[in-house]
């Protein structure tokens, strides 16, 4: 195995010392002051919420979705792969077998609690069927108690996508493929 | 029987001279991929999974047909028969619908093992080219078949030709188009038959009961021994303690025990998890109404101090070490015990295999107690029930029944947990004592500690 040795610093007198590092610190924090006191107008600043950001990509992760197959129903199959993935086990997942003929499985529960949620993403990765999305550029959930942010299946199945593709480009397995 | 050596991998082994060379990998804990080979079962050489070279034979062999020999150098690991394997999983693999998202084997599943050991190649398979079987066939007896999955193993057919000799499946069709089906007009129907869903290595076939309830992933398996009748039958208690929930059985799996029940277990026993979890006596209750665990004991308490005469009906499926506790109880309070056992012999439900008439995991410990096997005679002052199915009939002035399940109606009633919560031995039909492990953490109190606090306050 390769070692990289790292040098320590902190041990010499004027590191211990700490009153030259304080004031390299605050001479940075003057030269900004000074800098943007005398140039109010060069300062970015985002007077929210009468100003909303505009800086939302396709990639920014917002609130999640649940997406749709042509037909309109249910993407999800319940396979559980991105309640594994979820670090902080935030999805709530009740599979049920599906009769209508589509596929054999799909959830008759899909929960996601976002209060414990840390939308790091990790269950649009995990998903094997695109059927879970962060694609909505919603950032910001009103609620007044707790179980409002406990986001049932219909509500995230009626979230639609802000970068179009309304419906998965993905191809679930076993499903017929026409092209 | 002579031994022999025989080299694997740069290593000798002595092993018995004419044991099949995949008997000895496994039970070495060498790493040998198949499919088609079972314990149980013997070989079928079908799969052609367990491929390993011999040293002087040209092609690589499989080692389910090859009998140890003196000398006999074998290779399990290398390029080469890597190579094999992944072109043999790939041919495993080519009418495959790789639909493990919706799979219920997921996660315990041969093919995904093997695919993630020797596989990992791009497929030259388009999935239009797929033969396409039937999906979710319901063959009876819990048993959900799905051909496209199946890698033709043949271990439920030869389960059921030669273990359980109903000879209800079959492989039907040639090359792409074989599929295992049931007898035309015939379903699975055997006491036994969900046994086919461990044996089958694929998602070929699931139970229907335990399917899509809970990802395998996500499930610890506690060893104990099902409660279902008098033989004792080795199991895994599968369960899961989801979040904000109670933590819960899904399963039960057979454990093998070549001294019990080998690989299997019937489907009764199997099944016998549900009516386990509902309807579980949860609250303490005082003439109907539930009351705090300390009102219930002073009644308890009371109830012994005033009783002329104490007779106690003890339940033969509680644990040794809870018969011998309410043993050592009854003779300091002077109480007779009983355990009328006729409520627990079922002759229909018995057979010439692993079920037993009797309905009572523990009846052969109650046996070699003093215990008698009879209802209480006379008047009963104040009946004190472990349990015990027959406690209703017995008519007495006050009534104490320590109780899993509700349905019991009692002066005092108190909960006690299930054998899935708390641990002990049992001794089964055959004298043999076997350990069971606490599975779950229940919210009903340990028998034991409830005798120990009643015997406290007296």
């Amino acid at each position: 195995m390769k070692i990289k040795v790292v040098k320590r610093y902190g041990t010499a007198f004027k590191d211990r010392l700490y009153i030259p590092a304080i004031i390299e610190g605050l001479k940075i924090t003057a030269k900004h002051l000074f800098k943007n006191v005398n140039d109010i107008k060069s300062v970015d600043v985002l007077e929210y919420p009468e100003e909303q950001p505009r800086d939302i990509s396709e990639r920014y992760r917002g609130l999640h979705r649940l997406t749709h197959r042509e037909d309109g129903s249910v993407r999800c199959v319940a396979c559980f792969m991105c309640a594994t993935a979820c670090p902080s086990s935030c999805i709530f997942i009740e599979a049920v077998e599906r009769t209508d003929g589509i596929d054999e499985k799909m959830p008759e529960r899909f929960a996601i609690d976002l209060l414990e949620c840390v939308f790091c993403g990790y269950c649009v990765e995990a998903c094997p069927c695109d059927a879970i999305r962060m694609d909505t550029g919603i950032f910001s959930v009103i609620g007044s108690k707790r179980e409002d942010f406990v986001m049932e299946k219909e509500q995230l199945l009626a979230q639609t996508g802000s970068f179009g593709d309304t419906f998965s480009r993905c191809h679930n397995a076993g499903e017929k493929q026409d092209d | 029987m002579s031994q022999v050596t025989i080299t694997v991998d740069a290593q000798d082994y002595r092993v018995e001279e004419g044991s099949l060379l995949i008997e000895v990998l496994i039970q070495n804990g060498i790493k040998i991929p198949y499919f088609c080979y079972h314990e149980a079962l013997g070989a079928d050489g079908n799969c052609r999974m367990c491929m390993v070279e011999i040293e002087g034979q040209k092609r690589p062999q499989i080692a389910c047909d090859t009998i140890v020999k003196e000398g006999m150098g074998v290779r399990t690991k290398g390029e080469n028969i890597n190579g094999v394997r992944q072109r043999i999983l790939e041919l495993e693999l080519i009418n495959h619908p790789v639909d493990c998202p919706v799979c219920d084997q997921a996660g315990e599943c041969k093919l995904q093992d093997f695919y993630m050991d020797y596989g990992l190649y791009d497929s030259h398979i388009d999935m239009r080219q797929k033969i396409h079987g039937k999906k979710h066939v319901d063959l009876g007896s819990n048993v959900m078949l799905d051909q496209e999955r199946c890698v033709l193993c043949a271990r439920c057919t030869r389960f059921t030709a030669d273990v359980t000799k109903t000879h209800e499946l079959g492989i039907i069709g040639r090359g792409d188009h074989a599929r295992v089906s049931t007898m035309p007009g015939r379903k699975l129907e055997n006491p036994y038959a969900m046994n086919v869903v461990d044996l089958c290595p694929v998602g070929a076939l699931t139970s229907k009961d335990f399917r899509f309830h809970q990802r395998v992933w996500f499930l610890k398996s506690t060893p104990s021994v099902c409660h279902g009748c008098a033989m004792g039958c080795n199991i895994f208690i599968d369960h899961n303690k989801a979040k904000y929930k109670e933590d819960t059985i899904y399963r039960f799996r057979p454990r093998r025990n070549d001294a019990v029940n080998g690989h299997f277990i019937c489907d009764a026993g199997r099944l016998s998890y549900k009516a386990l979890q509902e309807n579980r006596q949860k609250e303490f209750e005082l003439g109907g109404d539930s009351c705090t665990e300390q009102e219930a004991l002073e009644a308890v308490k009371t109830a012994i101090l005033e009783a002329q005469n104490i007779t106690i009906l003890i339940d033969a499926n509680l644990y040794n070490e809870e018969i011998e506790r309410i043993i050592v109880f009854a003779s300091g309070i002077g109480a007779t015990v009983l355990c009328p056992s006729d409520c627990y012999y079922d002759e229909s439900f018995g057979d010439t295999w692993l079920k037993k008439p009797w309905r009572a995991a523990n009846i052969e410990y109650i046996n070699r107690t003093e215990i008698e096997h009879r209802l209480p005679e006379g008047s009963v002052d104040l009946l004190i029930s472990f349990n015990h199915p027959s406690s209703k009939t017995v008519d007495s002035r006050l009534k104490i029944i320590f109780a899993t399940h509700q349905g019991h109606k009692a002066d005092i009633l108190l909960p006690i947990s299930l054998f899935s919560e708390s641990s002990g031995s049992l001794t089964n039909i055959h004298g043999m004592t076997q350990h069971c492990e606490k599975a779950v953490e229940g919210e009903a109190p340990d028998l034991i500690r409830l005798v120990d606090m009643i015997e406290g306050e007296l």
